[in-house]
């Protein structure tokens, strides 16, 4: 009944070698690195023109156009997204205690010179940096209590922004995917083997499209008693639909790049893209119609459909790929 | 087990001389876990992480607690209970069975008295999830002998004070339906961490009006009698809130919060809490976020590593802390680094339990 195990025993269980397999090389190379390639590009665009003029209607557009590329990888929550807090800085939402919009007023107020330099700006709370601070000045009343101190942080802001997207490139082409492409090799402690790479791409495909249905249509649905329209991501900038549309599209191809080559996944592919199509259709930018019936109907139809994909994805994918929950994450005690 | 196995074992263990620890290859730490064929065991691991020898159970595990000179440990299912297993580790055979009594379930955890003779389980009453302190008679084959309120609803661990024989309970204050661990209460939850004596005499409570939504689950004690707690929020999931606080008798608890960039990375949940050697480094896991966070004992963030599915968590003799995952790695944390000691192809289940 007592078993001894041996030493060498568990070594070659650990050696069980696994054989080689093209769906982590290909995520990398045909849908993370190019993605993150386009972060970099637009914001160091947006950074480019924030800092020849701030005026905010002219910079809506590039800042949406890092916005868009941003959605490209920001289901990516592990290695470069948590150095550092960057992903936090990137995009602080959910914010329910307008933690963002404070510190933004306070900066307003003090005007402290010393956070416009590139190490002062990255020394500003996680809270009020990145995308949606910058929303804050390009989008809300926000600016006018400081107009010419608004100029300056939206320059550093935008500046601020581009060095971390170009950081988590950098890291992504470099260090951290090699971490993906060899793992179980000497002085790789993140990844042990081929299995944990898959399973944490694949919990990032489904950790995403949980948090389009929690987080983006969940948090305004609220409950039917309850709705609450006003905790919509981005509605100053009349985003939020326009995120999930953006998020479903990348998270869609994720998906897909991690199944190719291992086999199909045609319930997923459907689940995919009867939500994009329903999103598509949605006419409720900013999900404003939560607190009225039949509004309210459509959008808990596409977060159904969200988390259906999710089912469908993890059951499918899930399978194809050999991996499943965590055995502890998924217990709860 | 087979019961005519279960006699020849009692009759065996009764024949032969009183064992130690060391008769059971001195293992430094127990866990649970599932193993490749789908069942269940207990383990235990040497300094290295290295299976020194495992025992089925008949079901998932979760905790378990050792005997003080026996090399005796009692493994607790998980919640909700309905068995732990005495297990005899230096002769590799179970020497008793506890159930819990009608309408009675084990939450996972318990704890032994100073000089061994009573074993102290967490358990709620099914219905309504009022909490109740089993006692255990472990001198003479673990009859229940009796049975005190835990001083609130859902108590999950419990641990014996260094050096006396009163008990701290993490009062999770979470109402759960009998059957599924759904919770039933959270707008009305009250979690709090009580202090009694080995007769059920409650002496100090402490709450966090708060954080009423912030359950306390989990237990770390450092010898100088300095108690750390681990939380589970059940509130938004959007508000930052710290998941470990630590507490010494007669005193107001200190919140441990995390760094900025820090404060999601354990989706709000901790899983487990160790101190490390010394007592200067106190830790949580959170499986859900697969992340340690270490801070100072006075609640100061320090360091962190990143490790899917990481949730048990021990001492480390060489400094730092032992973690264990779902994926059956046992690595050492120290200073911010992760490094793999050894990988056995079981799941790891959420507790590690230092010895000695």
């Amino acid at each position: 009944m007592t078993h001894r195990l041996t030493r060498s025993a568990l070594l070659a269980l650990t050696l069980l070698a696994t054989p080689a397999r093209a769906d982590v090389p290909e995520a990398l190379d045909k849908d993370i690195l190019p993605g993150f390639a386009g972060f970099t590009a637009a914001t160091a665009t947006l950074a480019e023109a924030a800092q020849a003029d701030c005026d905010p209607q002219a910079l809506r557009a590039p800042w949406n156009a890092a916005f868009d590329a941003w959605l490209e990888v920001a289901h990516l929550r592990m290695g470069p997204f948590e150095e550092a807090g960057r992903g936090l800085a990137i995009a602080f939402w959910p914010d329910p205690k307008n933690i963002g919009g404070r510190q933004m007023a306070a900066m307003l107020q003090a005007a402290d010179p010393a956070l416009l330099s590139p190490e002062g700006t990255a020394q500003i709370s996680v809270a009020a940096r990145g995308l949606f601070g910058l929303e804050r000045l390009l989008y809300t009343e926000a600016a006018q209590a400081n107009p010419a101190y608004a100029c300056k942080l939206t320059a550093a802001l935008a500046g601020d922004l581009a060095r971390m997207a170009a950081e988590m490139e950098t890291a992504w082409t470099g260090p951290y995917g090699d971490l993906l492409r060899s793992p179980g090799a000497p002085g790789n402690a993140t990844f042990l083997t081929e299995a944990e790479v898959r399973q944490a791409l694949f919990t990032q495909l489904l950790t995403g499209l949980e948090l389009d249905a929690a987080n983006r249509i969940g948090r305004p649905l609220g409950s039917f008693d309850k709705p609450r329209p006003e905790r919509a991501e981005a509605i100053a900038s009349g985003r939020s639909l326009t995120n999930v549309a953006r998020s479903l599209a990348a998270l869609h191809r994720l998906a897909e790049a991690l199944a190719q080559g291992l086999g199909e996944i045609p319930a997923t592919e459907a689940a995919f893209a009867r939500a994009q199509t329903l999103a598509a259709g949605l006419d409720d930018p900013v999900f404003a119609s939560v607190a009225d019936p039949s509004g309210r109907l459509k959008v808990e139809i596409l977060q159904q459909a969200i988390e259906a994909t999710r089912a469908a994805a993890e059951t499918e994918l899930g399978a194809l790929l050999g991996v499943s929950a965590g055995f502890n994450s998924a217990d709860g005690d | 087990m087979q019961r005519r196995t279960f006699l020849t074992s009692l009759a065996a263990a009764a024949a032969t001389p009183r064992l130690s620890w060391a008769d059971a290859g001195s293992p430094a730490y127990l866990a649970a876990a599932r193993r490749p064929g789908g069942d269940y065991a207990l383990f235990g691991l040497d300094a290295a992480g290295a299976p020194l020898f495992s025992q089925p159970m008949p079901a998932r595990g979760h905790a378990a607690t050792s005997h003080p000179t026996r090399p005796e440990a009692v493994a607790f299912a998980r919640r909700p209970g309905t068995f732990a297993l005495v297990l005899d580790c230096a002769r590799g055979v179970v020497t008793a069975r506890l159930t819990p009594p009608e309408g009675r379930q084990f939450n996972g955890h318990g704890a032994f008295s100073q000089d061994g003779s009573v074993l102290y389980t967490s358990e709620v009453v099914a219905e309504g999830s009022a909490g109740r302190i089993g006692l255990w008679d472990a001198a003479r084959g673990y009859a229940r002998i009796g049975e005190f309120a835990s001083g609130g609803i859902g108590p999950h661990e419990i641990r014996r004070l260094p050096m006396s024989d009163d008990l701290v309970i993490a009062n999770g204050g979470i109402e759960t339906d009998p059957s599924d661990r759904t919770p039933l209460n959270l707008d009305r939850m009250r979690p709090n961490l009580s202090y009694m004596t080995p007769e059920g005499v409650i002496t100090e409570v402490i709450e966090l009006p708060d954080l009423a939504r912030n359950s306390i689950r989990h237990l770390a004690l450092r010898p100088d009698g300095l108690v750390a707690f681990a939380m589970q929020w059940q509130g938004d999931p959007a508000e930052p809130v710290p998941l470990l606080g630590l507490h010494r008798r007669g005193a107001a608890p200190v919140l441990a919060e995390p760094k900025d960039e820090e404060m999601f990375a354990m989706q709000g949940y901790a899983g487990s809490v160790a101190f490390a050697p010394g007592g200067a480094e106190v830790a949580i896991t959170s499986p859900k976020g697969g992340r340690l966070q270490v801070f100072s004992a006075t609640g100061a963030p320090l360091w962190s590593v990143a490790r899917a599915d990481v949730c048990g968590l021990g001492p480390c003799p060489a400094g730092g802390f032992v973690v264990t995952d779902g994926v059956g790695l046992v690595a050492r944390a120290d200073q911010g680094v992760l490094s793999p000691m050894a990988s056995s192809n079981v799941s790891w289940d959420n507790h590690l339990i230092a010895l000695g």
